[in-house]
């Protein structure tokens, strides 16, 4: 294409409206005008409800507008005869990579486009070469997609859309539901489509370190577009964000932090420019080595009464079978009482499987009812047997009470909405409560329902009627985070309690979280592969990475361990990154790692400067 | 915990058995039962359980896992033997006890009966240890296309049969899942009564119902963004071929048919001392 020659659009939206059926006259995408050139690499953010999952499915007909005028490469997309010509050109890829495969092995579903539109045998053997290599996943060509990872997967349903030959390739939430390794696996191969094969790309997503990435940024409230610019541009709108129910990237935030101390930070977007411009900030100074004031470490004061003790645990899934894997190989670890822990890892890990050994849904092998102890062969030394006791219960008696065990220590899975069943809330709330207790009268049983549904944040009186399915996504999770708090648990465990909101919902559930740690558990524990989550709310922490603890220790002292997290494909915190790249230059800071300490330390030696 | 597409039976070795076709494998079955039915003498009977003991040893599967599908139906093999043994009607009355009546003809045609049903089940085990569910499918899609002749939907029905393997381990494992969750909240599944027990299902159910039609409807968003229209203008990446081993595979079952019409229509000049012992 002629450099000077402006690109054409290959996207055009004019005034576009639509409401779902049964919403009331609400417009889920309200007046909407955009272009999106060829070549360009947009993103898209918002609010969930904000209407960018429905604009992707507006440009190629998957849903159809009630007003307005969509043309993709110069085709009306409300013309039914064009919708299979403008899939040819654009494709989707969907946030859940498990409802988007169609066939049980990896080139069956990457052909299942080109079959779809007639493409000759030999050519789609082709193309599957060429989609899985542009994806980086040649070898699993025939594989199953269910043994892979959240990632793979994903990037077999990229490859997917891939094969069909799309100029425009839609990324709707693709990322919400994968690790942070998997999601810089997608990016990266989209990154690399967009700059190499010239590809547009829009991505929609709710990772702003994400939209970060792009050459432009859109954002959307409540179906309309509200900002429109290059990231940089969008980031420096600080608080009209906050209006529009986003959040800022956290090193905009701490930007913003070291600004209001009268340090003149740029607005950069990566951590590498970050530690550049506080350098040269220092260097105007005069500071050219500095040693920050040492972090606080926080001290749980505990009775130890619920300590959690691990010991030696093993765990294999499908034992004695062709298929067997080791999920855990020998975990230590002492969880004290009070704290607030977080165990992190990637998906695969075995920290789920871990979690799932403290309310017994998996029993250690001597509490099974089957159980005999094995002989031991004289010469060789006793098989080491794993042990768990959480207080007084302990996990490896078979007479152990385990109903008493799982209210006191209650588990909340990974998307809980999902287990949500009854035709009320305050059924469905006093379900666990009514399991475990059956002597309880329905005034206690109010009570009760009553107290957990208003700490969780929701109006008693204005949901407890209600069907479940009813409220929206972030209402739902805080009402089957109700329905385990509800027996009032000493420990509450938590997996991935914040996956797949948008920032501000993770923010809520996480201040949620604190509270519940405050005054309702003493113990809580999250499973969680978000460092930054983990650094800026955990007391304490363990990395598990293939089935071991690596690290257990505060964040302070886990994330300085930089070199050897990231050498296990985990990321570390923003504010690890910023300190490591710092102390290449002789500035040491010794934070917490929550952005605030870490603000809070610069500013410290940098006030500091004129005495040093 | 089941969470593979090789759920079932599957059992993965590289032998010559599970590289064979699927097609020729299915037909290698079909040809078998019609050979154990067309069987009217034990040297055919003998004949059937040598091509199953080839099998089983190219198959390089375990003894045991092949013998334990015969341990699923034991207990019907076992009911159904005894009855044919009490009332199979005949001419040499052997035992008369009471009500009792036991002929000849009886026992022959219960032993018959016993190995008949012992070769079927392992001979189908045998088929799905050593073939995929998804090589399956393609080998019953491949098979039913001349089908389409009749306007019978073969396209559909395989897209649904594939959707619905690719599907049952997600589900399966949905189902733990679900299970953990409300087990977690203090649910029991395990006591109580017959009512009590379907009641403590409903917890699982419906949030599995509910997951069940979100997926469906999300796939069927993905299906149409990939261009799905149906089976008009659609061509077929993966093509099954023949090869070498197909065609010993035939040769083998044709071989056996052939063997045992043989043995039907000549097995009495073979020792017609005992032939009466051995026909049914």
């Amino acid at each position: 294409m002629d450099e000077k020659q402006p690109a054409e659009n290959v996207i055009e939206f004019e005034n576009v409206k639509f409401s779902y059926p049964g919403s009331d006259g609400v417009f889920a995408v309200n007046g909407v005008t955009l272009s999106v050139k060829r070549g360009e690499f947009l993103s898209v953010i918002g609010h969930n409800g904000s209407g960018k999952s429905t604009l992707a499915r507006l440009v190629n007909g998957l849903l159809e507008a009630d007003s307005g005028k969509i043309t993709v490469l110069g085709l009306d997309v409300s013309e039914g005869k064009n919708s299979l010509e403008i899939r040819r050109h654009a494709g989707i890829v969907f946030q859940n990579p498990d409802n988007q495969m169609v066939a049980s092995i990896v080139e069956d579903d990457v052909a299942f486009g080109p079959e779809n539109i007639g493409i000759k045998r030999e050519e789609i053997g082709e193309r599957i070469d060429w989609a899985l290599k542009a994806v980086g996943m040649e070898e699993y060509r025939h594989s199953t997609p269910t043994r892979l990872s959240g990632g793979q997967k994903q990037r077999i349903a990229v490859a997917g859309v891939l094969a069909i030959k799309p100029d425009i390739l839609i990324l709707d939430e693709s990322t919400a539901m994968l690790d942070p390794k998997g999601r810089r696996e997608v990016i990266e191969v989209v990154q690399k489509l967009n700059k190499e094969e010239g590809m547009t790309v829009i991505l929609i997503t709710h990772f702003m370190e994400e939209a970060l990435l792009a050459d432009r940024t859109v954002v959307m409230n409540r179906g309309e577009i509200v900002l429109t610019g290059t990231p940089e541009e969008i980031f420096e709108s600080g608080e009209k964000l906050e209006e529009y129910n986003l959040c800022l990237p956290r090193i905009t935030e701490i930007i913003n932090a070291l600004n209001c101390a009268g340090m003149n930070i740029k607005n950069v977007l990566h951590p590498e420019e970050l530690a550049e411009e506080i350098k040269q900030s220092f260097a105007a100074k005069g500071i050219k080595e500095a040693h920050s004031a040492e972090a606080e470490v926080t001290q749980i004061n505990s009775a130890h009464e619920w300590d959690i003790d691990i010991k030696d645990l093993t765990f294999t899934y499908s034992k004695k079978s062709p298929f067997a894997t080791k999920a855990l190989k020998g975990i230590d670890l002492h969880i004290d009482d009070g704290e607030f822990f977080g165990i992190i890892g990637h998906t695969g890990s075995g920290k789920s499987t871990l979690v799932q050994h403290l309310n017994a849904l998996i029993r250690l092998p001597q509490a099974e009812k089957k159980y005999r102890k094995k002989r031991v062969k004289k010469g060789k030394p006793a098989p080491v047997l794993p042990s768990i006791t959480i207080g007084q219960f302990d996990l490896t008696n078979k007479k152990t009470d385990f109903k008493a065990l799982r209210a006191s220590v209650g588990m909340v899975f990974q998307y809980p909405e999902y287990q949500l069943f009854a035709e009320s809330v305050f059924a469905d709330v006093a379900f666990g409560l009514k399991n475990f207790n059956k002597n309880l009268s329905k005034e206690e049983i109010e009570k009760a329902v009553k107290e957990s549904i208003e700490i969780v944040g929701l109006n008693y009186d204005e949901v407890k009627d209600k069907s479940p399915f009813d409220l929206s996504g972030g209402q739902k999770r805080r009402v089957a985070i109700a329905g385990v708090i509800v027996t009032k648990p000493h420990v509450l465990i938590l997996d991935e309690p914040a996956a797949g909101l948008d920032p501000l919902g993770k923010k809520e559930i996480m201040e949620l979280l604190h509270k519940l740690h405050r005054e309702w558990c003493k113990t809580v524990i999250i499973v969680s592969h978000d460092m930054d989550e983990v650094a800026e709310n955990c007391t304490k922490a363990a990395v598990i990475s293939a089935g071991e603890v690596v690290m257990c220790d505060s964040p302070a002292n886990l994330f300085r361990h930089t070199d050897e997290l990231l050498s296990l494909g985990l990321d570390v915190p923003l504010t690890s990154k910023i300190s490591a790249e710092l102390e290449k230059s002789g500035i040491i800071i010794n934070c917490d790692c929550t952005a605030g300490d870490f603000a809070e330390k610069v500013i410290g030696v940098y006030g500091g400067g004129e005495n040093a | 915990m089941l969470n593979d597409v090789t759920f079932g039976q599957y059992y993965p070795t590289k032998s010559f058995v599970h590289k064979c076709d699927p097609r020729i494998k299915l037909l290698a079955l079909i040809a078998y039962i019609v050979a154990l039915f067309l069987a009217k003498n034990f040297y055919g009977l003998a004949l059937s359980f040598i091509v199953l003991a080839i099998t089983v040893i190219a198959a390089r599967v375990p003894l045991g896992k092949v013998l334990r599908s015969v341990k699923a139906i034991i207990f019907i093999l076992v009911f159904t033997a005894v009855l044919n043994l009490f009332f199979h009607g005949g001419k040499v009355l052997l035992v008369h006890w009471k009500f009792i009546k036991i002929y000849q003809e009886g026992i022959i045609f219960t032993v018959f009966f016993i190995f008949r049903l012992f070769f079927l089940v392992m001979g189908s085990s045998l088929l799905t240890l050593t073939t995929t569910p998804v090589e399956l499918t393609d080998g019953i899609e491949s098979l039913l296309t001349p089908l389409k002749w009749i306007r019978f939907p073969v396209h559909e029905l395989a897209l649904i049969m594939s959707i619905a393997l690719r599907f049952i381990p997600t589900l399966i494992d949905e189902t733990n899942r679900i299970i953990s969750a409300q087990k977690a909240r203090g649910a029991d599944f395990e006591s109580g009564n017959i009512f009590k027990r379907i009641k403590a299902i409903v917890p699982i159910l419906i949030p599995l119902l509910i997951s069940a039609f979100r997926r469906a409807e999300e796939l069927g968003d993905a299906m149409d963004a990939r261009c799905y229209s149906g089976s008009k203008n659609r061509t077929k990446y993966k093509k099954l071929k023949f090869g070498w081993r197909d065609l010993i595979c035939f040769l083998l079952f044709a071989a056996l048919i052939t063997g045992v019409v043989m043995f039907n229509i000549y097995a009495a000049q073979i020792f017609p001392q005992i032939y009466g012992y051995i026909k049914l």
